[in-house]
């Protein structure tokens, strides 16, 4: 990748003493696809709306190429925003929506030898350039539609338009894809990366959706409760995850209480696993991460842990089991059925155990004893939108 | 069942409806009517609208009315619109307690809101006064004006306050419809903050701020009350000018305007829901996801050439009224002007055009009820007009109070023609302060349908025999002074035990149910309705009241009675004094005289034009006017023998006066 664009430097905000973002540090390079991940309240809203000069940060230094950028108006930053519900102007059409933002546009007079005379872009500039985008998001021949005569997916790209129309060095996303349904959703994925790649810019992008952030993003942030979790490619987010946090939020966990009783070995349910992890102190406890993917089931002798299935559900590719190992209750995801009340044993190879240190969230996560109502709410929080945007708070 | 359940509903809002509109619609219906009844059709007309038109009074208010509604509503919808904007940008708890504050004005009592403004401003007015006589005193480059008066600007500033409630309650829920981020989205685009606000906010916001504007202007066309206390005495609104009218009785003029303003408004109400019903089912397109078919899609590929155009042509429309209206407004700015305040048709109303045209002087011509109520308007600040017409015996209270300015007699010639048996009188003695208006005598009026034998005494006032059929005075002087007669006291008796006998004797009569009301100028509907027997009033209005009902009947009893004079006199420190007086002269004058006289049916104090009275009549009427008429306008000597002239009472009196009349409790 190439040179940092912009930085955040000891950023906090707070909105009546209540603190959103606790001293966030952080760069994002040059013509990378980055992803503000976290759940609803995590401050990643926040932090794209100091990026894009929509608030000021109440202390801390946000840096455009290396220039100090806290108090630059939106409107004079290199920088463009797509936003939540796409903000299309309603009583313009496609056209005039696209060309918004190069109507505002002034320029220096060519003619003008000092420089100092402001012209507007021609007509037939603006034609040609509005044009051009219609034809990257293909949706020529909608010019003179009204935006609320367009789909959801065509709203979505006429706001991508409006806002690369402007050639910015820097496009923010604000859950752009949240309002779609999910197969308009995973085709967006493609066509944003490919837009991204075509225009060669930087882009931000904030979601809650962590199959979204893997997907495209180059580096994904990990955000929560207003600090940063973990920086990282979507690889080592996921396979590496720093606490119980990120590793719950990631995909799915299991977080097993453990000790390291000395390098590659970590014990658990009062047996000692052999491991790829190193660097611990001696006898130090730790969170087990164990994805439900990486369990195989083996019958009972030949397994290092037994225990009794308690429910089976079928989710088309594989099963989703809960497996109750001591009172504590794992989810595993295999290929094979197993009845409900039958005793199974699992294996774990060295390379599907990831010990981290404890943390503030050791214990709140990785158990499924409550295993229906947590996929319930992963359900709402993949269709519902984040409140963080509606910002009467903001 | 069911059936009869629904036939059932039908039935009762079928009532409902005709509970509501049934009265505006005989309104509108007799607004057509040929004759003057409020009762019986005589024909089909559109005199009344005719005559509307040509009445110079309604269309003055027509026009102070559309004025001011103008006015208010641009300021208004300006204002109100940018207070929703800081609303909306307050956070959630703020903002609540904000809306609450605001919609409290609009659930407030009219009156409580009129009242309230109404002291705010006299208050205001006398915090200014001192405030620029300081400026004044200490320096000589800036002169400001000592004394404010109500006024069009205190009726604007009403109008204003009271219509920017409503129209932030119409343009917030359009700001909270709208998707927040579009200002910062077109701030993203390049904007500035005051460029979105043009180019995203506004457009999104226009349907609530136009039924806002709607919505306001319908609300000062509308309103009344808080006009009355706060538009002072130079203007008058329609809806003034309307109950001002209808203080006598109700007249089809009166069912023409109001038909009009019940139009208007109606029109105005139509017009704000179906915009907003339009609004509506926009919304509602736009909230759900669309699925476009072709020919849909081809509708709106099409562009609008013509969209731009309705825009302009509206944008004019409003500026050219505005600028219309201001520059007729500024048309009578540098106009001299004399307030006046007098009684309810108490002039003829083209003496006031007559002078108009002859002095270039502007009349604001407004009236009071009574004595006591004029004086009461006087001493709260709100009544600032520069001649009144009160009687004898308020005169004499005022000059006592300083209230009065003397008069310049070599501006009034006129008062030469004066009779000398009404120079000089008690309240006025050595005549400097006053010049006699009109005078008449009291009496009592009585229906002959409803009472057969003749009325010689006022006992009749306070026996069973009639009782609910009587009407009483609503003013503390007159109705004392009918009870102290039929007791054979003087009128002008200080003695607290007669007072006492007196109410006493007016109390009793009340108890007993004697009186059907006490009314004012409301009698002349009794009256000529036949809806009550017996009336206590004045000569001459008893002479209109008989031209409209031939079996009324006037006596003046036995025991005497009051004969008053009403004079015109000007206000101390009266803005206008030289328009004033050039104002009693013209009145004084033998033709006014005799215009007033002929209108009005009361006595001329101007010796030629009494005298000539009979003769103008026969030229006007082709008849001759009988003895009897003649001598119930004036009366002759032997009568005025009989009465006596109310004299200004002391002040411990005039106390025990209203100590009294209050404990009546009317």
């Amino acid at each position: 990748m190439s040179k940092e664009l912009i930085r955040l430097q000891d950023v906090c905000m707070a909105f009546d003493d209540e603190l959103v973002l606790d001293h966030i540090n952080l760069y994002i390079k040059d013509k990378e696809f980055l992803t503000l991940l976290g759940p609803s309240g995590c401050g990643k809203t926040t932090t794209l709306r100091i990026i894009g000069g929509f608030m000021t940060p109440t202390s801390g230094d946000v840096l455009f190429d290396g220039v100090r950028i806290n108090d630059i108006p939106p409107y004079q930053r290199q920088i463009n925003t797509v936003f939540q519900k796409y903000a299309l102007f309603p009583h313009l059409n496609v056209y005039e929506n696209i060309a918004f933002g190069l109507r505002m546009q002034r320029r220096p007079d060519p003619k003008d030898p000092t420089g100092k005379r402001k012209i507007r872009i021609p007509e037939d500039e603006i034609h040609q350039r509005v044009m051009e985008m219609l034809e990257v998001i293909n949706l020529k021949g909608f010019e003179h539609r009204k935006p609320d005569a367009l789909s959801g997916g065509q709203q979505q790209r006429v706001a991508i338009a409006r806002a690369l129309v402007n050639r910015p060095k820097v496009l923010l996303l604000d859950e752009p894809l949240a309002a779609l349904d999910l197969k308009l959703r995973k085709d967006m994925q493609i066509e944003l990366k490919r837009i991204q790649q075509q225009v060669g810019i930087t882009f931000i992008f904030v979601t809650h959706d962590q199959e979204e952030a893997l997907t495209m993003s180059d580096t994904v942030v990990v955000m929560n409760k207003g600090t940063i979790q973990q920086i990282g490619t979507p690889e080592d987010i996921y396979n590496e995850p720093k606490n119980a946090f990120v590793a719950d939020f990631i995909g799915e966990s299991n977080i097993i209480d453990g000790v390291m009783v000395r390098d590659n070995y970590v014990k658990m349910y009062g047996r000692e696993f052999y491991c790829l992890d190193s660097g611990f102190a001696p006898n130090e406890p730790v969170d087990v991460v164990i994805r439900p993917e990486d369990i195989d089931i083996v019958p009972v002798e030949q397994g290092q842990i037994t225990g009794t299935v308690t429910t089976v559900t079928f989710k088309g590719m594989q099963y989703d089991i809960i497996v109750d190992f001591k009172g504590f209750k794992w989810l595993i995801q295999t290929t094979d059925y197993s009845p409900v009340g039958a005793r199974i044993g699992i294996k774990l190879d060295p390379d599907s155990i990831h010990v981290m240190k404890k943390s503030e969230y050791s214990g709140m996560f990785g158990d499924y004893s409550s295993f229906s109502e947590e996929y319930d709410e992963l359900d709402d929080a993949s269709t519902g939108s984040d409140e963080e945007g509606n910002g009467d708070e903001t | 069942m069911k059936t009869r359940n629904s036939a059932f509903n039908r039935i009762f809002t079928f009532l409902v409806f005709l509970f509501l509109y049934a009265p505006i619609l005989v309104l509108i219906v007799f607004s057509f009517n040929e004759g003057n009844s409020n009762t019986v059709w005589t024909g089909f007309s559109l005199n009344w609208y005719k005559e509307l038109f040509q009445d110079r009074l309604i269309m003055r208010s027509v026009y102070t009315t559309l004025l001011v509604s103008l006015l208010a509503t641009v300021i208004s919808t300006f204002a109100g619109t940018f207070a929703a904007i800081g609303f909306y940008n307050l956070r959630r708890k703020k903002r609540a307690v904000l809306n609450t504050i605001n919609n409290i004005p609009m659930m407030n009592a009219d009156i409580v809101t009129g009242v309230a403004m109404c002291l705010f401003f006299v208050a205001f007015f006398g915090l200014w006064s001192s405030f620029a006589e300081w400026i004044n005193s200490v320096q000589t480059l800036v002169q400001l004006p000592e004394r404010l008066t109500l006024g069009f600007g205190t009726l604007l500033i009403a109008h204003i306050s009271f219509n920017i409630p409503y129209v932030i309650l119409s343009v917030s829920p359009k700001l909270r419809q709208m998707d927040k981020n579009l200002v910062d989205a077109a701030m993203d685009l390049g904007c500035t903050w005051m460029q979105a606000f043009w180019k995203v906010i506004l457009p999104e916001i226009k349907p609530g701020i136009v039924s806002g504007a709607l919505t306001a202007f319908t609300m000062s066309v509308d309103d009344f009350i808080i006009s009355y206390f706060t538009a002072g005495s130079s203007s008058s609104t329609l809806a003034m000018t309307i109950y001002g009218m209808t203080k006598k009785r109700v007249t089809p003029e009166i069912n023409a305007i109001s038909t009009l303003l019940f139009v208007t408004v109606l029109l105005l109400l139509v017009i704000t829901n179906i915009r907003e019903a339009r609004q509506e089912q926009l919304a509602l397109r736009r909230r759900k996801i669309p699925t476009v078919t072709a020919a849909e899609a081809a509708r709106y590929d099409k562009p609008n050439r013509f969209r731009g155009v309705p825009k302009y042509v509206g944008a004019a429309a409003v500026a050219v009224l505005l600028v219309g209206t201001v520059v007729v407004a500024g048309r009578n700015a540098g106009q001299p002007v004399v307030n006046v305040c007098s009684w309810g048709e108490y002039i003829d109303e083209s003496l006031i055009t007559q002078f108009e045209e002859e002095t270039g002087i502007l009349v604001n011509y407004q009236t009071a009820e009574s004595n006591e109520a004029l004086y009461s308007l006087l001493k709260s600040g709100a009544g600032d007009y520069d001649v009144i017409v009160p009687s004898d015996y308020m005169i004499s209270q005022l000059i006592e109070e300083d209230m009065l300015e003397k008069l310049d007699y070599r501006n009034i010639p006129n008062f030469e023609q004066i009779a000398d048996r009404f120079k000089n009188l008690p309240y006025d003695p050595n005549n400097e302060y006053t010049v006699p208006y009109m005078w008449g005598t009291v009496g009592i009026i009585y229906n002959t349908t409803l009472v057969d034998k003749p009325i010689t005494s006022w006992e009749v006032m306070f026996s069973d025999e009639y009782a609910g059929n009587v009407l009483m005075f609503r003013n503390s002087r007159d109705a004392m002074a009918t009870a102290l007669l039929c007791l054979g006291y003087d009128l002008n008796t200080t003695d607290e035990m007669k007072l006492r006998e007196a109410q006493q004797l007016l109390v009793d009569a009340k108890k007993r149910g004697v009186y059907q009301s006490f009314v004012m100028d409301e009698i002349y509907g009794k009256m000529e309705g036949g809806n009550a027997a017996i009336g206590a009033y004045y000569a001459g209005d008893f002479l209109s009241m008989r031209d409209n009902n031939e079996d009324l009947a006037f006596v003046i009893p036995d025991e005497g009675s009051n004969w008053f004079v009403d004079a015109m006199c000007v206000l101390k420190d009266a803005p206008h004094k030289e328009e004033a007086e050039a104002w009693i002269n013209f009145i004084a004058s033998k033709e006014a005289n005799l215009a007033n006289m002929d209108f009005i049916w009361y006595a001329s104090p101007n010796e030629e034009a009494l005298e000539e009275y009979p003769a103008y009549y026969e030229a006007e009427y082709e008849e001759a006017l009988d003895q009897e008429t003649f001598e119930i306008i004036a009366a002759p000597q032997e009568t005025l023998d009989r009465c006596q002239m109310y004299v200004v009472l002391p002040a411990e009196t005039r106390a025990l006066y209203t100590k009294l009349w209050t404990e009546l409790g009317i």
